[in-house]
């Protein structure tokens, strides 16, 4: 068996993570690898874009049943044959949803999904931001071995983003997950490309893939499609698999240099105040557009 | 005031953290909660926990509290929603809804506590929302005493603020001359049953009816009755003080402090004095109790003065023990005895804003020119390393200390602080006038003999 890459791909919520993670695993299926998608998200809808818009059986349904688990309770097959799995989570506002993702990558290991399906790639996709133990699972050691963050310029994701860097650092020391790259997303003005490449640099970070906004992603979603399947020849879809081969080949693996908070607050206000110089110059040379807007 | 001078007997290394310790002297706060509630008879305690939480409350709260079962409530006994990982991850609410609902018809009691383990506290479970639901039908209060919120004695104050919280109103009528007494802390203070009854007997030879809830057959009636009495008085320097303050805020209650329970007939004396004084009971009435008392105690003395004076007059003694025993103790010992005080190790971690006074009850107003060293230390180690070296005789410790004592310190050991795994103790006290006497014969008997 050869090794597997593990690689869990963390970032804000609402940012793109699945949809970057789908789109990759649409597109390393398309490769002709076997890959398994695990969602650790208690929305449980990272894998619904590779089948269709309908959703799955999550690990905490099968455990909460009370029944014998069996690996094709929680295991269904997606565009491509990638394999979905979805970690699930109790009702918003009981229980402990950080338990759960750890409950949940305990019994896929008991179960030996990993030794059953024998994939080339794993891809945790994991919710937002580092909140507690739980959630960082998947970063400890024995999980996934890579990490990549998906961020746009927007301050509270590279906020997210930075917390996932100390949460990688902490666990770097125990045989934890490394860091391998940024995911820029939703990257469309040179600037924004500029404040993810400067916080990089800050942080002594690489990026994987800028990914820029696109209406083929909103079109193949509403479709609960990826782009990969909703139009192979789209300039998407190719984004994707430029990530794809970019995640295949990537050995870099590092400790991120996070920044301290104070730090990200001066960080962050010099570029605010850089972008209100942009805003003015530009009211001045062309009226009211606004070629500053970071939000996504 | 000193810390603990023994911090380099563990080696180049740093020291423990205070609260990081093998062979603990107290349990978490849901075994201080747990043993409260065990130890008022009526109230039903309701574990809200995994399953060890209450075994391991019987074996390291119970036991090590005087070798006492759980009895009807407590020990294997004790309702229990014995959490697993399925509620950790889903959530427990559900799960104690039952066990309540079955707690309430199967259990006999008046009063039922829910007591909050960690995993709930963890996981958010909304158990105050729960225990309203069966308010209606029961009196019933929820403990919000995560095991992780402090020691047991952290989970007696949570007890108490509990109860005052959802059960207690205002009274109708505040009852002349009664009074609820705090600051015991049952298994804690492993004297609990007989310091609570010896309280409550000193208190009604002056006219005063006391709550004292602990060991009391009405126990949880009294409960329901604390906004009713006219004064509350605190036996302890700390345990209790909220709890009073609370109920001072909640229903003007006043309150009375006391350094502790008072052990031999001048700390006796002097705290049925200090009441009276408040009651404005007429000082014949108390000093009539106290001669009489004080009249037969010291006759009673007597007959071991032989065997105290021939065999071992004036010794120095050492303590390691809560801060209540260590007070009460000592004091009786230098003030009443004659013996000489060498080392005092509080054990129960008081909080840093009553330490000094801690310390001017250890060391001021003795009838003796010695001031004993004081020492605040929770770690087993250091405080078996602070003994070494001294003169004392007298060991007054726990079971922790009691079985090396002889060897490594030269001194007789008598268990009187938490841990007691070596004694079982039902109705013993060293409180009250009779107290000097039951600590005297133990004194003595501990060296007599033995043809």
């Amino acid at each position: 068996m050869t090794k597997i890459r593990s690689v869990a791909i963390y970032g804000k919520g609402g940012i793109g993570k699945s949809t970057t993670t789908s789109n990759l695993s649409a597109a390393l299926a398309d490769m002709g690898k076997r890959v398994i998608q695990i969602g650790c998200d208690p929305k449980s809808d990272s894998t619904n874009n590779l089948r269709g818009g309908r959703s799955i059986p999550t690990v905490l349904d099968a455990i909460r049943s009370g029944k014998v688990v069996e690996i094709e309770d929680i295991v269904y097959e997606g565009f491509g044959g990638v394999l979905c799995i979805e970690a699930g989570g109790p009702e918003p506002g009981v229980g402990c949803a950080g338990r759960g993702i750890i409950a949940a990558i305990e019994l896929l290991r008991q179960k030996k999904v990993f030794e059953e399906y024998r994939p080339d790639v794993v891809l945790y996709d994991v919710l937002g931001d580092v909140v507690c133990g739980g959630f960082s699972v998947p970063i400890r050691e024995g999980v996934a071995e890579q990490v990549y963050t998906v961020t746009s310029a927007d301050f509270m994701a590279i906020y997210a983003a930075n917390n996932l860097f100390k949460g990688i650092q902490k666990y770097a020391s125990s045989g934890g997950a490394l860091f391998s790259g940024i995911i820029a997303n939703s990257v469309t003005l040179p600037i924004q490309r500029e404040i993810i490449d400067d916080f990089a640099s800050r942080t002594s970070t690489t990026i994987a893939e800028y990914v820029p906004r696109s209406d083929t992603i909103t079109r193949s979603e509403l479709l609960g499609q990826t782009a990969i399947e909703y139009d192979p020849d789209s300039e998407q879809a190719d984004v994707y698999r430029s990530l794809a081969r970019t995640l295949l080949q990537n050995e870099e693996k590092y400790v991120p240099k996070p920044l301290e908070a104070a730090e990200l607050k001066v960080w962050a206000e010099s570029w605010s105040d850089r972008l209100l110089t942009k805003k003015n110059d530009a009211r001045s040379t062309s009226g009211s557009r606004n070629i500053a807007s970071t939000s996504t | 005031m000193t810390n603990s001078e023994a911090k380099g007997a563990y080696g180049p290394k740093d020291a423990p953290e205070p609260s990081a310790i093998e062979a603990p002297r107290f349990s978490c706060a849901l075994g201080g909660a747990l043993g409260t509630a065990v130890g008022i008879y009526g109230v039903v305690p309701i574990l809200h926990s995994g399953a060890g939480c209450g075994i391991g409350q019987l074996f390291g709260q119970l036991y090590a509290g005087g070798q006492n079962a759980g009895g009807p409530q407590g020990g294997t006994s004790t309702p229990c929603s014995s959490l697993v990982e399925h509620h950790v991850v889903f959530g427990g609410e559900e799960k104690l809804r039952d066990l309540i609902r079955a707690s309430t018809e199967l259990m006999e009691g008046e009063i039922y506590a829910v007591i909050n383990g960690c995993v709930p506290s963890l996981i958010g479970d909304d158990l105050n929302a729960v225990a309203k639901e069966f308010r209606g039908k029961n009196d019933i209060f929820f403990v919000r005493s995560a095991g992780f919120a402090g020691n047991s004695y952290e989970g007696y104050e949570l007890f108490f603020e509990g109860l005052i919280e959802d059960l207690l109103k205002p009274a109708e009528e505040i009852r002349p001359k009664t009074v609820n007494v705090f600051g015991i802390v049952p298994y804690q203070h492993v004297f609990w049953k007989g310091d609570a009854r010896t309280i409550k007997n000193l208190l009604a030879e002056i006219g005063i009816t006391a709550n004292v809830f602990l060991a009391e057959f009405d126990g949880a009636a009294q409960l329901l009755e604390i906004p009713a009495a006219e004064y509350n008085i605190v036996l302890s320097t700390w345990n209790g003080h909220r709890t009073a303050r609370l109920l001072e805020e909640r229903f003007g209650t006043p309150y009375l402090t006391f350094p502790s329970v008072p052990v031999g007939p001048k700390q006796t004396a002097e705290f049925l004095r200090r009441v009276a004084k408040v009651f404005d009971i007429s000082e014949e009435i108390v000093e009539r109790v106290i001669a009489r008392e004080e009249q037969r105690v010291y006759r009673f003395i007597e007959y071991g003065g032989d065997a105290h004076m021939l065999v071992r007059p004036h010794p120095f003694f050492a303590i390691a023990a809560d801060s209540g025993t260590a007070i009460g103790i000592s004091r009786f010992l230098i003030n009443e005895l004659g013996y000489l005080p060498d080392i005092v190790q509080i054990t129960d971690d008081p909080p840093e804003e009553v330490r000094a006074e801690i310390v001017k009850w250890l060391t001021q107003d003795l009838e003796t020119p010695l001031t004993p060293e004081v020492v605040f230390e929770t770690d087993a180690h250091l405080i078996r390393q602070n003994l070494k070296g001294r003169p004392f005789l007298f060991l007054f410790a726990s079971s922790l200390e009691a079985p090396i004592a002889l060897a490594e310190w030269g001194a007789l050991p008598i268990t009187v602080a938490f841990p007691a795994l070596n004694r079982l103790i039902l109705n013993r006290t060293y409180a009250g006038f009779d107290g000097a006497l039951t600590l005297f014969e133990e004194i003595i008997s501990s060296f007599v003999g033995p043809l």
